[in-house]
């Protein structure tokens, strides 16, 4: 049904036609992080409605919506991951003593804030007081 | 994944709100940081994880609600996977993808579904930490059938076939009380309730008997013949009227003040007050007299008074009677008859003592018109 809609008399739309099938269909092996359930959850809230989903491949979006959030979330966490290594790296140059607390990769508002602005996303908010780490950074003992 | 800054314990201090979404929210924050995890963090501060899975939360809302706008563009209710390419490339335009500069690119090749693609072939296969049962549990929603679905004609030719058929009749008719067991209970509360107020009552009406106020006149239309009796003893009024001249009565001088009162506007307010006047008179008779002189100054119209007297208190019985057959007939207490059949004896007692309340409480009312006199 959703392949005639697109299908144009070209043979290259065809092929993509085909590509896209093919893709949709690995989709349904891989499982991505976040759970189906929740993406139906939070698309059905947003007022989305679709035909029975484990009908067909073609006819199931929830996935393809799954593994797109999971790789916004993973690009988002990779940008705050660079930033903290960034920072880490400017901190080291100044006091070496800190070397050995600020080693571990720490996902916090500061880093989160930049990495989401680049996804046009502005974050203004406050980062909690008891997140601050010079309220009580523990040692390495909450270390896993 | 380790909760890292010194906030240990946090969850169980932090006064929770608590919404409805609750459970949504702490599996999307289990899978943002699996996500985080599998991205290299070692651990994260609370704020930072909730601001991201509500970001991803959002984004899920917001690729469904671009997508649902898309659809009903196309003018369709249902989304389809080119709905979802189409709201996924909007949401990457921030970014940008490959292939976004031409308009007319196929949304089946998109520069998104390749980056998805991309993704899926590098990331590693980690699925969802714990299994999840389905939720939110909907229930499944039973509606009623229309008019035209069951075939039946709608009652009136204003409703149209297609609303819901009303319901069965007995719902909502107010149908005669049939069922005389189910009522009895109530039905004896309410007669016990209302001996035990007409006791107090009459116990009230003793009191200012003997106490020597002129208590109200009561007229007991259940038992006529004892209670008049009964009522004689007790008061003067509900004796055998007198032929006047049968008992002296001593004129009262009036005071100058009072007799250049009109005439007109005492003879007035003495209609209204005739009755209530003359079943306390004998507390008042003075004050009552002396206004009575002030109304009537001839000595021809003092003897129609006297006259009128008897009078008078013959029409008080007729209207207590008459207020007492009104309640007598009223329809509330007729149904209270027919549903107990058994209690008729209890009933008629009953009745005449909430008659003798409404008396005592219209003779209360009377004393507060003595007083503004």
């Amino acid at each position: 049904m959703n392949q005639n809609q697109s299908q144009q008399s070209s043979d290259g739309r065809h092929e993509d036609d085909t590509a896209l099938s093919e893709f949709l269909a690995s989709l349904m092996e891989y499982t991505p992080t976040i759970p189906d359930e929740l993406v139906e959850h939070y698309l059905g809230k947003s007022g989305f409605q679709c035909p029975d989903l484990r009908l067909s491949v073609l006819l199931s979006p929830i996935r393809l919506v799954a593994v797109a959030t999971q790789k916004f979330v993973a690009e988002v966490a990779t940008d705050a991951l660079q930033q903290c290594k960034a920072r880490q790296a400017s901190i080291v140059k100044d006091k070496r003593d800190k070397q050995q607390k600020d080693k571990r990769l720490i996902l916090t508002m500061e880093d989160l804030s930049k990495a989401l602005r680049e996804h046009g996303v502005n974050v203004k908010h406050q980062e909690y007081f008891a997140d601050n780490p010079a309220t009580g950074m523990d040692p390495a003992s909450r270390d896993e | 994944m380790s909760d890292g800054g010194g906030e240990n314990g946090s969850e169980q201090t932090q006064p929770r709100k608590s919404g409805g979404d609750d459970f949504a929210q702490a599996i999307a924050k289990i899978a943002v940081a699996q996500i985080c995890e599998s991205e290299g963090f070692q651990a994260f501060q609370n704020s930072a994880l909730e601001t991201l899975s509500d970001i991803a939360v959002r984004y899920i809302a917001s690729i469904g609600k671009n997508a649902h706008s898309y659809a009903n563009l196309a003018g369709r209710t249902e989304c389809n996977v080119f709905d979802i390419i189409q709201s996924l490339e909007d949401l990457g335009s921030v970014q940008g993808f490959s292939g976004a500069s031409f308009v007319d690119h196929s949304l089946s090749s998109s520069g998104v579904i390749r980056e998805i693609d991309q993704y899926v072939g590098e990331s590693d296969h980690m699925p969802f930490a714990y299994s999840i049962p389905e939720f939110p549990v909907v229930k499944e929603r039973k509606l009623t059938s229309s008019f035209f679905q069951t075939g039946q004609e709608p009652p009136y030719e204003h409703i149209p076939s297609w609303l819901p058929v009303f319901p069965e009749p007995h719902t909502y008719a107010r149908l005669p009380l049939t069922d005389e067991k189910a009522i009895e209970p109530m039905t004896r509360m309410e007669l016990q309730k209302d001996r035990k107020v007409g006791q107090s009552v009459l116990n009230l009406h003793q009191r200012l008997v003997s106490n020597g106020l002129e208590g109200p006149s009561f007229v007991y239309p259940g038992d006529p013949d004892k209670v008049m009796k009964q009522a004689e003893e007790s008061n003067p009024f509900l004796a055998a009227p007198l032929e006047f001249g049968e008992k002296e009565v001593s004129r009262v001088i009036l005071p100058a003040k009072l007799a250049n009162e009109p005439a007109l506007e005492n003879r007035v307010t003495e209609n209204h007050v005739m009755n209530n006047r003359f079943a306390v008179l004998e507390t008042f008779a003075p004050a009552i007299e002396a206004i009575k002189e002030g109304s009537f100054d001839s000595e021809g119209q003092k003897r129609v008074l006297l006259n009128r007297r008897p009078t008078v208190k013959f029409k008080i019985g007729i209207g207590k009677k008459s207020f007492g057959s009104v309640i007598h007939s009223s329809p509330e207490n007729e149904g209270l008859k027919k549903i107990s059949p058994w209690f008729k004896g209890e009933s008629e007692k009953d009745e005449k003592k909430r008659r003798a309340e409404k008396i005592l409480k219209e003779s209360m009312e009377n004393s507060q018109e003595l007083a503004q006199l």
